[in-house]
């Protein structure tokens, strides 16, 4: 498919491009090492003091911290460079050259820059969850496999369409150099379950600023706490905000464009 | 002319550039406001897990803690070292070093002048947050006015601190690796991740040997009411001892800095 | 039969909305709650047409209005009134097939991938524009071959000079064998030899391929270099559309006279010279007159009986001058 082939040209010519740097690749270990430390020394204090939080227990939340990893390695793969990059074009105006390209200007923002190296986070997350569902005993049946998957699917367009949101209001609010920054700061939530924070926190986190299906549906799939109505209601959910950043890029564009003039 | 002309121009510019960034400023604050949120969060539910309390602190004890510590943080914080990094990235120290004043002047009146701006927002985010989870602390008076002299004392050891490590900017481009190390140590060495007193002995230890627990925690202990005279007393001294040397190595740091800089050419 | 008009345009407008602020801290929290817009006129209705293969510039001081035309031009702005219409499309619909036919080479402004060499850029430009694998490797190689770029393909971007990251830009945006060339400023900031290159390689370009080429810039030599035609704008106006021949003769009503007298004599011969003419310049040993076209011969009979000159030259103004009095004239 187009969209594939795109995507596999883009993450090559990105990825040649820095497999020369090997410091950097060493660098980067040590700071997602450094990170994911940091986040299992916290686990580690607070489950000095209980057993449980929340209901969940210490190699649950350990695999929670797993997925944030892979989810935010995923996200600051390819997600958050690229959305960097078009706010910046915004600005200096080199989106003119992507718009003179004979191909879905969104496609090509989205894509158009891969930072490689990240994928540590992504094989980093995947390790701490395998172990942590080693410790926990648990036998991952095909339906609990398909279930974390499919919750991954979902929260990964959710999050991506949630960014393109966040971008394309730079085509409104130009000097709003941070606001990606906005749901890199919320995702840090998500390093707890969700379920512990106060209803009014909880549904800010799901629909606001939708880092709950990013980070906790994933982890409640891989440790059974999942349900079906969740998980339609995390795709119902994915397909709206698809179609609205869908909308608010087109609107942006045009009014990129000069077009409300 | 003299210094206060310099910083009351400096504040003008850094209050005009806010206006016009104040929607980049209002995130920076939501950041600010939900760090400490989420650790309280957390904390309340080990808490109620185990019966109500944790080494001493009760949910609405941890609620005190962790409001009072967002206003701490919020006075004390710093972000000359992230500067420091984008500046000798892309060349522009250069303009710093060629004013006939040393940038110190300038980084403070910038940062107390983002602070003054964004002041009003943070107590409006603390009314709300003690509306919600209504915090519980009764310092004793002598404490409560201790206070004030203590959290100018962190911040300036705060400041002092992380400029001087700002400067190692002068000698490595990966200044990103030593923030990081920093911050992480800062995280849990200076409260805002678990009171200190929750701690693992020897992390409590490393926090009041090293400036972190002098920097935050000790005037968020204090206000709170967790300390007697006597261990009052000694954070005070600490927290001079700290600037004292911090100010030492600000200086010869600097100096040094300076020679590499102007040696391997700008 | 006569081909029909790469582009035609028809009394087109843009204008914008620009907020405007005093400085002062009074007024910085003012526009908090009040802003104040006024709207610019930056295209106040031009019209022209583009034949296939023809090479056009667009002269302009900043601000009059080019960039915004070849914006309007390459669907990168819609217009607010009058029509337009490039290879038979309308540019702002953005239509997939009028893309794959024009190409964007801005100024000062990359397109390339920073951080790895140009010839990995192509592959992206070769994937975009899905360029057939037969015809992308002969593109390369012409206009490697046109542009000496060899050794240039296989460096970083960052490490390459404002020339040589030029020659690989235009390279990048001709791959896929555009019909119509736009080129915002593509001279500026770079030094003289480059400049020179650049100007030679298109007009090469033009020659070899017949695309339409559509130059914007505010050096005259851009223009002289290579356009027969040129489409003078300013303050949003269309000023002048013809022969750059023709631009003198409309705006110029006058000839330079350069004379150069025997040693020692050019002072004494100053006021005398004065009488022929107008004085506007005295070097060593010679003084340039500026003399009303239709009297030039005359004046020129009279300077050589009378005066002991060594030489004389009569040129054209220079074609700096023609434009100042261009955009004074048609200028406010």
């Amino acid at each position: 498919m187009r969209l594939l082939r795109l995507l596999w040209v883009f993450f090559r010519v990105g990825a040649m491009g820095e497999l020369a740097y090997r410091a950097n690749f060493f660098l980067q270990l040590l700071e997602s090492a450094v990170d994911l430390g940091t986040a299992l020394g916290g686990v580690v204090v607070v489950f000095s003091y209980t057993a449980t939080l929340g209901g969940w227990r210490p190699e649950e939340v350990a695999a929670l911290v797993g997925v944030f990893f892979l989810v935010g390695g995923a996200i600051r793969l390819v997600v958050q460079p690229s959305m960097e990059q078009l706010i910046e074009s915004v600005r200096d105006g080199t989106l003119d050259f992507t718009l003179t390209k004979p191909e879905d200007s969104q496609i090509l923002v989205s894509i158009q820059r891969v930072e490689i190296w990240k994928l540590t986070d992504f094989a980093l997350g995947i390790a701490v969850i395998a172990v942590a569902l080693l410790r926990l005993g648990t036998r991952l049946g095909i339906w609990q496999v398909a279930g974390f998957a499919a919750a991954l699917l979902a929260g990964g367009i959710i999050v991506y369409s949630f960014w393109v949101i966040l971008a394309s209001l730079s085509f409104w609010f130009v000097r709003v150099e941070n606001i990606l920054v906005i749901f890199q700061s919320i995702y840090e939530a998500g390093r707890w379950p969700v379920d512990l924070y106060p209803p009014w926190l909880k549904i800010g986190l799901t629909f606001l600023v939708p880092v709950a299906f990013a980070t906790t549906v994933p982890a409640q799939a891989l440790t059974g706490r999942l349900t079906w109505q969740h998980l339609v209601g995390a795709f119902a959910l994915a397909a709206f905000l698809f179609a609205a950043a869908r909308l608010l890029w087109r609107v942006g564009t045009r009014r990129y464009s000069g077009a409300s003039a | 002319m003299g210094i206060r002309d310099v910083y009351r121009q400096q504040f003008r510019t850094t209050f005009a550039s806010f206006v016009q960034y104040r929607a980049s400023i209002f995130i920076w604050t939501i950041e600010r406001i939900l760090e400490p949120l989420i650790y309280l969060v957390v904390w309340s539910a080990v808490a109620k897990a185990t019966g109500g309390s944790v080494g001493g602190f009760s949910v609405s004890q941890f609620a005190a803690y962790f409001i009072v510590m967002m206003l701490v943080t919020q006075v004390t914080y710093t972000w000359v070292m992230y500067e420091y990094e984008y500046k000798i990235r892309h060349g522009s120290l250069s303009f710093a070093l060629l004013r006939p004043i040393h940038p110190v002047h300038t980084d403070l009146v910038d940062n107390i002048s983002s602070k003054l701006i964004t002041l009003p927002l943070m107590l409006l985010a603390a009314t709300v947050l003690v509306l919600v989870f209504k915090p519980t602390f009764s310092p004793p008076l002598w404490a409560a006015a201790l206070f004030v002299p203590a959290l100018l004392l962190a911040f300036s050891v705060k400041f002092v601190v992380e400029w001087t490590l700002a400067l190692s900017a002068f000698w490595t481009t990966r200044v990103s690796a030593v923030n990081q190390g920093y911050f992480v140590a800062a995280l849990f060495l200076s409260g805002q991740m678990a009171p200190l007193s929750l701690l693992p002995h020897s992390l409590q230890v490393a926090a009041s040997l090293l400036p972190f627990r002098w920097m935050i925690s000790f005037p968020v202990e204090l206000l709170l009411g967790r300390l007697n005279a006597r261990q009052a007393l000694i954070g005070l001294a600490a927290q001079g001892a700290w600037l004292a040397l911090g100010l030492l190595l600000l200086r010869t740091v600097w100096r040094a800095g300076v020679r590499v800089y102007s040696a391997v050419g700008a | 039969m006569e081909p029909s008009p790469s582009i035609q345009v028809k009394q087109l407008r843009k204008s914008f909305f620009v907020t405007e602020r005093e400085s002062g801290v009074g007024s910085a929290l003012a526009s908090l709650f009040r802003r104040r817009r006024e709207e610019v006129v930056a295209v106040g209705g031009i019209s022209f047409t583009l034949n296939p293969g023809e090479v056009v510039g667009f002269l302009g001081p900043n601000g009059a209005g080019k960039t915004t035309t070849l914006k309007m031009l390459s669907g990168l702005l819609q217009p607010t009134g009058g029509e337009v219409s490039v290879l038979g499309h309308v540019p702002w619909k953005r239509e997939k097939a009028f893309l794959r036919q024009i190409t964007l080479v801005m100024g000062q402004r990359n397109q390339l991938v920073w951080d790895i060499p140009a010839a990995d850029s192509f592959e992206l430009n070769r994937a975009i524009y899905r360029i057939p694998m037969a015809d992308y490797k002969s593109a390369v190689q012409e206009l490697t071959e046109l542009l000496e770029l060899g050794p240039l393909l296989r460096k970083p971007v960052r490490n390459l000079s404002l020339g040589e990251r030029m020659k690989c830009e235009l390279a990048a945006a001709l791959l896929h064998r555009p019909r119509v060339v736009f080129l915002d400023e593509p001279t500026i900031g770079l030094d003289v030899t480059m400049q020179r290159r650049v100007r030679a390689f298109i007009a090469q370009y033009n020659q070899r391929f017949g695309a339409t080429v559509l130059l914007t810039s505010h050096y005259m030599a851009d223009v002289e270099a290579l356009c027969r035609r040129v489409v003078v704008i300013h303050h949003g106006k269309l000023l002048f559309d013809g022969e750059l021949a023709a631009l003198r003769g409309q705006f110029t009503a006058h000839k330079t006279i350069v004379v150069k007298l025997e040693d020692g004599e050019a002072d004494g011969a100053l006021g005398r010279l004065g009488s022929y003419g107008e004085v506007i310049s005295r070097e060593e040993g010679s003084v340039t007159l500026r003399v009303p076209r239709e009297d030039t011969p005359r004046v020129t009979g009279r300077i050589l009986a009378d005066l002991p000159v060594i030489d004389l030259t009569v040129e054209d103004p220079p074609i700096e001058e023609v434009i100042e009095r261009v955009f004074a004239g048609g200028g406010s």
